[in-house]
């Protein structure tokens, strides 16, 4: 155990003392400072505009007094993990608009009236410059770091001749291997550890962030994760000095290396996919268009109800006293929302002199027509997710691609730990249908179809106290785990191969 | 002499791994970008296409509303103007999923109101088109803004450079066969630029051949044709990445000289490399929003609201206020010319409000991106990267370049509507309301067609520039050289 703690410390000291060892300390803290600024920065921007969105929807919910014009409004809340991997912060939706008649979905073009809105940055053509956060600073950086403390221990040594020497003691080859690592791993621990603490530090400093205990678990997370990642570097640049006979050569090969898992490879994967996609899709219209079909259907089988009941059409089914204005032809409006009515079919009524008219049976119709519309709207919001999980399906492969490289595996790794990834913005849609479930579940409770309240206040308005209120519920640490942990797993097992093969390798090691 | 050193170090090289692995990755990476960029869903072929269809589609609109009278056309605007798509995208993506392919000059809505009485006339009135910039998300991948074009290329020949260099003269003096080399009758001077000249060589001829190979590829099986026009640029393009090369390599014998071992050298040029390249540009992109705040398009949104609300207030065409004749209570006809230039006072009004906040708050984002542009310009690999797409006519200035003519074809599409309109002696001659001007159809040939021209004044700049980065680079390492110890 000596002799392993004294290979420990020599390696650390010989690391700690080289100028690369300063020189990558100040450039990543610098770095990653720089980084977490501007990310701050951007995630006030993204909180501003958060608040100011949920206190218009507050207001406008103050207005609401009939059944039929709720729309409840959910609210992507920024991040504050996002500091360190903005991930799809800055992407996609932040409002989704609930209209129960209308499907929650989304296109690649941009339509009036979708329901997934995102609110109004500054400038959209900044997003052209690449984002960097902390996570890619380590990627990019640490792993540099880690190939240039790795690359000459052991070619390095031979070189030097100095290898013969240590070997001539009394310690096994296999104390060396581990020695050097674990050296090697301690120098880097405190880059790292004090990276990660700045970046801590400069996002506290700023007014608006605040880290619950739920967010410090998922950062000490992340810095386990970067350790993990970090020593798969270190390992194959420990390896690729077994292999090759001169610290030149190590070093060339592993900064190619280098260059081509962090930069090209993760590129090239999801470009490809992009080209060719695996997954032919139909062009989005033909979907809107079979959309159209389904609220076809609807109009059809609601008219058949409507004439059942022995009636033209639905204004038939009103009947007004006498002394009301009989004068009058628009008796009742029927509107139609603006936007492309293939996508959703939303209809109000206005009747005049309500007052004088007897709307019962025409309520009755309702409470069957408008529970029939909810059920078409999500048959069409299956239609108009297809695209969508076509696109998602082609993501995942090319995610699946870009694996081969353990740099994306890490990055994937924290933006799925942070909740910033993919899946997470996934989830936020998802949890805006499971929230319009529950508004229909409220009004169906409250009898709201069947209800005068559906369409006029003159007897009451409608009841909207106990309406539920949409809460975005952050992950817990375990349930971030058990998302995550493949990538973790993958992780784990390049350093298990990469260690157990540069054990043997230095086993069979030739000295000559 | 120079010569001689020269060769000896590409003999040197060419026996290298760096070598060989440059050789293996370089066609690589430009096949793959052959390919990816001819072929495919997204492929030039594919966007001509589209193109075709939009302008023929535009064609067709404009015929339609020209054969319905001058009032007509001049009230529903030339159409989408459609961006034409750019053969040389596989040289300079330029984030062209984030950049609009067209802006538009139409108005389709039609605004009605109800007659009241005889206080208001019914009125139909088409309100006039105006110029706008439409964002689109060609889809994709969002999050992946990497391309593999040849700037990404050129950003790793740059790496490349580092590799070749950085133990150039440290290598040598610590074999000590640097005070050997100097020993003989040579200068330092000569020294540095045989070693300079060995290097480029060994990095340029791999680069030359694959570059070869890529335009093949992309001749024969690619379907995007070249004009002459198109090699040229081309060929500036090899220039730029023989300055870009040239640069990393000066930087390279710059550090390698003053560093004693060469791999602290590394560390250094790989830092540097990775700030030039990644870090710098990117955060001084995210951060120029900090510098040069400007109000978010939800911001606008609202002041353009308002304005429009006040005009809508004083004029109140739809007759909101009930009972109060408004100010537009009668209907433009071509019997009431005052009542007609009323209403042209206000659509002018509303065109004017609406165009000064969409061009204004677009101008304010191409500033800050300027901005940000001129800033990152420190690096030289966003310089290249810049001029590159200045030579492929791709990216934002290429947006920009278009935005600017649109604005201009704008004023010309006016100005023939109104000297149409002079030449009519029937028409009142009041501009945007369609009673008062010519109803008689038009000439299709007489209207303007908007055509692009392409500038490539800003890649002179930049050009300046890469070149002023070379003899920078070129005279620290020279001075560093003679500074530098042998030993």
């Amino acid at each position: 155990m000596h002799t392993l703690w004294l290979v420990i410390q020599r390696e650390f000291v010989s690391n700690v003392l080289t100028s690369r060892f300063m020189i990558g300390f100040i450039v990543c803290l610098l770095s990653t400072a720089v980084a977490v600024f501007v990310q701050v920065d951007d995630y006030e921007k993204r909180l501003v505009g958060y608040n100011a969105a949920v206190r218009e929807a507050e207001a406008e919910a103050q207005e609401w007094d009939l059944y039929y014009n709720i729309k409840p409004k959910t609210h992507r809340k920024p991040n504050p993990l996002g500091i360190f991997n903005v991930g799809a912060e800055n992407f996609g939706a932040n409002t989704v608009t609930i209209e129960l008649a209308k499907p929650v979905f989304e296109l690649t073009f941009p339509i009036m009236g979708e329901p997934a809105q995102k609110r109004g940055s500054d400038n959209s053509f900044l997003t052209m410059f690449l984002t960097i956060d902390v996570v890619f600073i380590f990627k990019i950086i640490l792993s540099a770091l880690a190939i240039l403390f790795a690359f000459n221990t052991i070619s390095g040594e031979r070189e030097d001749g100095t290898l013969k020497l240590v070997l001539s003691n009394a310690i096994p080859r296999d104390m060396i291997v581990l020695g050097k690592y674990l050296g090697g791993m301690l120098s880097l621990f405190p880059i790292v550890l004090i990276s990660l603490i700045v970046a801590l530090v400069i996002a506290l400093s700023s007014r608006v962030t605040a880290f619950d205990g739920n967010d410090i678990s998922h950062i000490v997370l992340i810095f386990a994760v970067s350790l993990l990642y970090v020593s798969t570097w270190y390992l194959l640049g420990l390896l690729l000095s077994i292999w090759t006979k001169t610290p030149a050569t190590t070093l060339i090969l592993s900064m190619v290396i280098w260059v081509m898992l962090t930069i090209v490879h993760s590129n090239v994967a999801t470009i490809v996919v992009e080209k060719f996609p695996p997954y032919q899709s139909k062009p989005e219209t033909e979907f809107v268009r079979s959309a159209g079909d389904v609220w076809d259907q609807f109009r059809k089988e609601r008219d058949t109800y409507i004439k059942r009941r022995g009636y033209e059409n639905l204004q038939d089914s009103i009947s007004w006293e006498s002394g009301a204005d009989s004068e009058r032809t628009n008796r009742f409006v029927t509107f139609f929302s603006y936007g492309m009515h293939e996508l959703h079919l939303l209809e109000g009524y206005i009747i005049t002199d309500v007052d004088k008219a007897d709307t019962s049976i025409f309520q009755e119709i309702l409470g069957y027509q408008e529970p029939l519309r909810i059920a078409y709207a999500d048959k069409v919001e299956e239609v108009l997710n297809k695209p969508a999980e076509q696109r998602e399906r082609n993501a995942k492969f090319a995610d699946a691609l870009s694996r081969i490289s353990f740099a994306d595996v890490y990055h994937f790794a924290i933006g799925t730990i942070a909740g910033t990834d993919r899946q997470s913005y996934k989830n936020f849609i998802q949890d805006s249908r499971a929230y319009k479930r529950k508004i229909v579940e409220y009004l169906k409770d409250k009898e709201a179809f069947t209800s005068r309240a559906w369409f006029s206040n003159d007897q009451g308005a409608a009841d909207l106290t106990y309406l539920p209120v949409f809460q975005y519920r952050r992950p817990s640490l375990f349930k971030s785990l058990s998302r995550a942990y493949i990538d973790i797993l993958i992780l784990l097992a390049w350093n298990v191969v990469l260690f157990m093969t540069a054990y043997v390798s230095f086993l069979r090691y030739n000295l000559g | 002499m120079i010569w001689q050193i020269a060769f000896k170090e590409i003999y040197h090289n060419l026996t290298t791994l760096r070598f060989a692995l440059i050789i293996i990755i370089l066609p690589i990476l430009f096949v793959a970008n052959s390919l990816i960029y001819s072929l495919g869903g997204y492929s030039y072929t594919a966007q001509v296409n589209t193109y075709n269809q939009q302008v023929a589609q535009n064609r067709n609109h404009i015929e339609d509303f020209a054969n319905k009278g001058l009032a007509e056309l001049a009230l529903i605007g030339p159409g989408e103007i459609p961006k034409r798509p750019n053969r040389l995208t596989f040289c300079a993506d330029g984030a062209d999923k984030f950049v609009p392919s067209s802006v538009t000059m139409q108005n389709v809505g039609m605004l009605s109101r109800a007659g009241y009485d005889e206080v208001v006339e019914g009125y139909q009135w088409r309100p006039p088109w105006i110029l706008e910039y439409p964002l689109q998300n060609k889809g994709g991948n969002v999050i992946q803004r990497i391309k593999i074009d040849w700037v990404f290329i050129g950003i790793l020949m740059s790496f490349f450079a580092i590799l070749f260099t950085f133990d150039a003269i440290a290598g040598e003096r610590a074999r000590g066969t640097l005070s050997l080399m100097m020993s003989n009758a040579v200068s330092r001077g000569q020294v540095l630029l045989g070693k300079y000249l060995g290097a480029f060589v060994t990095i340029f001829l791999p680069l030359i051949i694959s570059i070869l190979i890529n335009l093949l590829t992309i001749y024969f099986f690619g379907n995007i044709p070249f004009a002459s026009e198109h090699w040229l640029r081309i060929l500036g393009m090899m220039g730029l990445f023989a300055l870009l090369v040239s640069i990393f390599i000066f930087l390279g014998l710059f550090f390698s000289s003053r560093v004693s071992n060469a791999i602290t050298s590394l560390v250094w040029l790989l830092l540097t490399w990775v700030f030039l390249a990644f870090i710098f540009p990117s955060l001084l992109g995210t951060f120029v929003g900090n510098l040069n705040p400007i109000p978010s398009v939800d911001e606008v949104l609202r002041q353009k609201h308002s304005q429009l609300g006040q005009l809508y207030a004083e004029y109140d065409p739809f007759n909101n206020a009930g009972y109060i004749p408004p100010k537009l209570s009668k209907a433009a006809s071509a019997e009431n010319s005052k009542a007609t230039r009323l209403w042209a006072d206000f659509l002018a009004k509303e065109v004017e409000t609406k165009t000064r906040f969409s061009d204004g708050h677009i101008d304010q984002q191409f500033k800050q991106v300027q901005l940000a542009r001129d800033l990152t310009q420190i690096s030289p690999i966003a310089t290249f990267q810049y001029a590159m797409e200045g030579l492929a006519n791709t990216g934002i200035v290429s947006y920009m370049n278009f935005v600017k003519q649109a604005r201009r074809y704008r004023q010309t599409f006016i100005d023939f509507i109104k000297a149409e309109d002079q030449d009519d002696p029937e028409s009142l001659h009041i501009y945007p309301v369609r009673e008062g001007l010519s109803q008689k159809p038009v000439d299709l040939d007489a209207v303007p067609i908007f055509e692009e021209q392409i500038s490539y004044r800003s890649v002179l700049s930049q050009v300046g520039l890469l070149v002023l980065f070379n003899l920078l680079f070129f005279i620290i390492a020279q001075i560093s050289f003679m500074k530098s110890d042998l030993k």
